[in-house]
Parts: structure tokens; C-alpha cells; sequence
């Protein structure tokens, strides 16, 4: 029962990616918008696990996305010879989760021990310095990046490589997206969770309190690193078949994620999917309708709910519920 | 047994010398009352043997172990717990939550689940079971420093270092809150530091024996009531007699 309390908010997010799967699925031409709903749902999921569990914003975390593109990048472009098959995507996602993961370990132990605002300051530069590093140290092919098409077709043949790129990558985003829902869960209902909502809440109380609070929020920065790295090898190396550092080292990405996660609910396992659709909806609607015109319309409305939910959408829902349904809704 | 003990410790802000000299020990199982008008360095003290600041000179021993440099977090799982004069919350989440993790990071080191089994016990022995489930940030002035309270003793300390916990409260919920202090003292032998300002009436109730603070010096200690009449006492906090 207890088991079943603690877990229960899973139950809806998982019945919300069902029915996105299905739709997308079953109804010629909505796989796409489904694939572009998906990424900023999982974009806003994996960002939450620090921005909305430690209350610290990164503005460098596209940074962790991009070095996850040249992960997957790096590895279909060296070892293409290799003969690996399907496997060659594992190593891929694995090596785009050491670089993710190596890059948040150096940044956080430096950065994190700074306060709030001054972290925020600190992560400015890390996108913007690493991405004239590629380029002006050709690192990585430089400013022309490394494009892997050539190497998916010799490695899986014109088909498969084209299945990959629209449909696999795709459903790497959905696994993705599962996993970052209950790795926050199981972060939340443990003593790494109750330890990040002390350092949200009260940083000074917490360490007196005996957490050891530097250590839970490199703990959820390289957790959060991770995943960010995942959906950059899926969502654009494997979709596009290319990386190119202008398009990957891009701040407009750290800025839509800020805006899914507060938009949602920080800190809510349901709020940066709420957050993910309502963006990922009225971004991709709106630039067909109003195509140029997506960010002046999304500006103002955001800002209205944002003042209307300070705490999100998720967080003004759970503060009119009570009792049995709020295990639903975490 | 001694349970702390300062040698000579001293703070300084710039020019302004806030702790001086000071030395003391407290034995395992005692309440001791600390004194001091506003500015007397009380406080300071409290953030030294805590940890949130390092002490320019002089050393801190925790059960014989040297903690002057130790760090914040590294004090509580020893057995250390203090209130906070202005109460601090984690606003957001529930009281229970709240007490839970002290259970969960303090000396207790309990899990998930055993801390907010304790939260409650805890809740309940202050008398505020019923907000459990309530935002700790909707809590009363009162509410929040029983809070306060039971999220310091469910930390499971040895020493407990309670900051102004009385100060403004009415009398009937000091004599409560003593009452119940004294009681956990004796049950779980905690040694409780109390700092007041200007409450000498609940400290004598409280406290076996009395430190007075004056100026970030240590002016006086000993038995309560021997102390607080002492001609120095009263001259510091009513004045030298004119006539």
C-alpha cells in the first residue's frame, strides 16, 4: 500500500505518453508534431530533476545536449567501420552520457558552490565559452561540425537509416522521457529528495540540519546532466544526422526549457509535462498559423501564466486538492 | 562527562570583536541558560559551536573531538541541534516533512520511512499532530517554533541549542514547552543550551546553571539563582543605582 502511495503519480504520466503514442501512432501525419510535443515535454523533465528539485537555474544546460549530440556524433563517426549494428547507438548514448556527465562534474564542483543568482551568472558563460572552443579550436570537425548521414547509411543500409533518423530516434525520446519519470520519483521519495527540497527551501537551515548540501545538488546536476545528454544523441544527432556547434550550443533551448519547467509546476514530477505540452503545442501551432510570429504571441501569454501561477500549473492544481487524489498528482 | 567544551574562542567582525575569550563546558545531561541583553554576542556564539562561522582564535571539542573547523553539515550527525531564533521552515513542504528530516539527516540517520514515523511521535509530544499535513509556511509564529522544536529532537542530538525559543510566547505555553523540555532531557539525557534575552523568570525554572554574556564576553557563571542576583547582573540589565 505504502509502495503503491509513494508510486501512484506515475499512473498519469505514463497514461499522458500512452495517449500521445497512440495518437501519434494512429493518425497519419501526427507522428511529427507528436516527436516535437515529446522533445520539449522530455527537455523539460530532464532540466527539472536540478532547476525544479534544487531551485538553481543553469543557463548553460544546452551545453549538456549539445556535448550529448557530439557523443553520439563522435561515436557513429569513428567506429562506422566497426560492424556493430544497433550496437553502435549504444555506445553512442553511452558516450554521450560520459561527456554530459563530465562536463557537469567539472562545472558543478566549481560552480555549485556559489548561491542562487551567482550560479546562474557562473553557467552564462559555459555554453557560450565551450561552443567558440569547438570552433576555434576545430574541435570536433569546428564551426562544420560533424555530419554522420554518409556513415548511417553505410552502417544500416538507405532504409534503415532512414527509419532511424524518423522513428527511432523518436522512441528513444519516449524511453528517455519514461526514465527521467521515475528516476524523479525515485529521487523525490528518497532521502536525496527530501534533502534538495531542504536546499530549495531554506539552504542555510539544511546544512544545519546535517545536509551535506553541495554534495545532493552535484548529485542531481550530473543526474540532470545526463538525461540532457541523452536527448541531444537522440532527439538531433540520430534525427538529423548532423551536429553542427551554431545549432547545438544554442541558449534559446536552456531559455524553453526554464520556461517548461516554471510554466509546469519546478519541482513537480507532472510539471514540466504539462509545461512540455502546453509549449510544444502552441509552438508548433502557432508557427504554422502565425508562422514568425510564435514568439511575440508566446511572450505575453506566458508572462500571464506565470503571474497567474506563480508555482506553475501543476503547483496551483495541487494546492485545491486534498486527500486521496493528491497521491496522483506529485 | 563533558559533552562540549570552548577554549578561549573568539570572533571578530572587522574591528567589532563579537565573541571574546569565551570558555565553557557543558556536561552530558545539563540545561544550562545563557543570558546576555541584545548584542551581548549570544548568537554569534550559537553560529560558532554550530559551525556557520570558524573562530578567529581558540578551539571547540565535542565529546573530546576537535569540530573548530568542522563543517556545518558535518556537526549534526555527531548530535548537535539548534532552533533558530527567527524560525525557519522549509515553507513549502509539510510540518511532517519538515520533522522528518531532521530524523533524517541529524544523529537519528533514519530512513524515508522510520523519519516520518518519528515526525510523528515528535509532532505529537509538542502538540501539533493535527498540522501535519499542513504547509509548514502556513503555520502560526507559535506553530512554527514548536516546529522548530520537534524537528531539533527528532535529529535525535545530544546537544540541543535552543535559540529565544521562548520569546514570545505566553507564559501558560513557556511553562508547557519547559515542561516538556525537562522531560525529554531526562528521558533521551539531552543537554540543553538555552539562550534568552530577557526571560530570567523561565529561566530559572529551566536552567541548572547560568552563563551571562555581556558585551561578546563571558561576565559571570554558575548555579541559576546565585547568578542572575548577582550585583553585576542586575547592574547590566537595569542600571547602576543613582542615589
Amino acid at each position: 500500500m505504502r509502495f503503491f502511495e509513494k508510486y501512484a503519480s506515475l499512473i498519469p504520466v505514463l497514461l499522458i505518453y500512452a495517449i500521445l503514442f497512440a495518437i501519434g501512432i494512429s493518425f497519419p501525419g501526427m507522428w511529427q508534431p507528436v516527436a516535437f510535443i515529446m522533445f520539449y515535454i522530455t527537455l523539460g523533465q530532464a532540466f527539472n530533476i536540478f532547476l525544479g528539485l534544487t531551485g538553481y537555474v543553469d543557463f548553460g544546460y544546452v551545453a549538456f545536449l549539445a556535448l550529448g549530440a557530439y557523443g553520439m556524433a563522435i561515436a557513429v563517426d569513428n567506429l562506422g567501420g566497426a560492424n556493430l549494428g544497433y550496437g553502435i547507438i549504444l555506445i553512442g548514448l553511452l558516450l554521450a552520457i560520459l561527456m554530459a556527465s563530465i562536463l557537469s562534474v567539472a562545472v558543478g564542483a566549481v560552480a555549485l558552490r556559489l548561491r542562487g543568482a551567482y550560479f546562474a551568472i557562473a553557467t552564462i558563460g559555459v555554453n557560450e565559452g565551450f561552443r567558440y572552443f569547438v570552433e576555434g579550436a576545430r574541435l570536433w570537425g569546428g564551426s562544420e561540425g560533424i555530419i554522420i548521414s554518409g556513415d548511417m547509411r553505410n552502417i544500416f543500409g538507405r532504409e534503415t537509416a532512414n527509419f532511424i533518423s524518423t522513428f527511432v530516434s523518436d522512441i528513444l525520446v519516449f524511453i528517455i522521457a519514461i526514465l527521467a519519470a521515475i528516476v524523479t520519483i525515485l529521487i523525490m521519495n528518497r532521502r536525496m529528495g527530501y534533502a534538495l527540497m531542504a536546499v530549495r527551501e531554506d539552504e542555510d537551515a539544511a546544512k544545519v540540519m546535517g545536509i551535506n548540501v553541495t554534495k545532493y545538488k552535484v548529485m542531481a546536476f550530473i543526474t540532470s546532466a545526463s538525461f540532457a545528454g541523452l536527448i541531444g544523441a537522440s532527439a538531433w544527432t540520430l534525427k538529423m544526422t548532423y551536429v553542427f556547434p551554431s545549432d547545438v550550443f544554442l541558449i534559446t533551448y536552456t531559455v524553453e526549457a526554464i520556461v517548461i519547467v516554471m510554466l509546469g509546476g519546478a519541482g513537480t514530477l507532472m510539471g514540466p509535462i504539462v509545461g512540455g505540452l502546453i509549449y510544444g503545442i502552441l509552438k508548433y501551432y502557432l508557427s504554422i498559423t502565425l508562422p514568425g510570429f510564435q514568439l511575440l504571441v508566446l511572450a505575453p501569454l506566458l508572462i500571464v501564466i506565470v503571474v497567474a501561477f506563480p508555482d506553475g500549473v501543476v503547483g496551483a492544481l495541487r494546492r485545491r486538492l486534498t486527500g486521496n487524489v493528491k497521491k496522483y498528482l506529485r | 562527562m563533558e559533552l562540549l567544551r570552548l577554549e578561549n574562542v573568539t570572533k571578530r567582525f572587522g574591528g567589532l570583536v563579537a565573541v571574546n575569550k569565551v570558555s565553557f563546558t557543558v556536561e552530558k545531561g545539563e540545561a544550562i541558560g545563557i543570558v546576555g541583553p541584545n548584542g551581548s554576542g549570544k548568537t554569534t556564539l550559537y553560529n560558532l559551536i554550530n559551525g556557520v562561522y570558524f573562530p578567529d582564535e581558540g578551539r571547540i571539542y565535542f565529546e573530546g573531538q576537535d569540530i573548530t573547523e568542522l563543517p556545518t553539515h558535518a556537526r549534526a550527525p555527531l548530535g548537535m541541534a539548534r532552533t533558530f531564533q527567527i524560525p525557519r521552515p522549509f515553507g513549502g513542504a509539510t510540518t511532517r516533512e519538515n520533522v522528518a528530516v531532521g530524523a533524517m539527516f541529524g544523529h537519528a540517520k533514519a530512513s524515508v520511512d522510520e523519519a516520518l514515523e518519528i515526525a510523528d511521535e515528535y509532532l505529537k509530544l509538542v502538540g501539533i499532530y493535527d498540522k501535519g499535513d499542513v504547509e509548514a509556511a502556513r503555520l502560526t509564529p507559535l506553530e512554527k517554533k514548536l516546529m522548530e522544536v520537534a524537528r531539533a529532537l527528532a535529529m535525535k542530538p545530544k546537544l540541543l541549542l535552543l535559540d529565544e525559543v521562548m520569546a514570545g510566547m505566553n507564559p501558560s505555553d513557556i511553562d508547557q514547552l519547559i515542561e516538556l523540555l525537562k522531560r525529554v532531557k531526562e528521558e533521551e539525557d539531552i543537554s540543553i543550551v538555552s539562550m534568552v534575552e530577557h526571560l530570567m523568570h523561565a529561566i530559572t525554572k529551566f536552567a541548572e546553571r547560568v552563563i551571562v554574556m555581556h558585551q561578546g564576553e563571558k561576565l559571570l557563571e554558575g548555579p541559576t539563582m546565585e547568578v542572575l542576583n548577582h550585583p553585576k547582573v542586575v547592574e547590566i540589565y537595569l542600571g547602576k543605582k543613582v542615589v
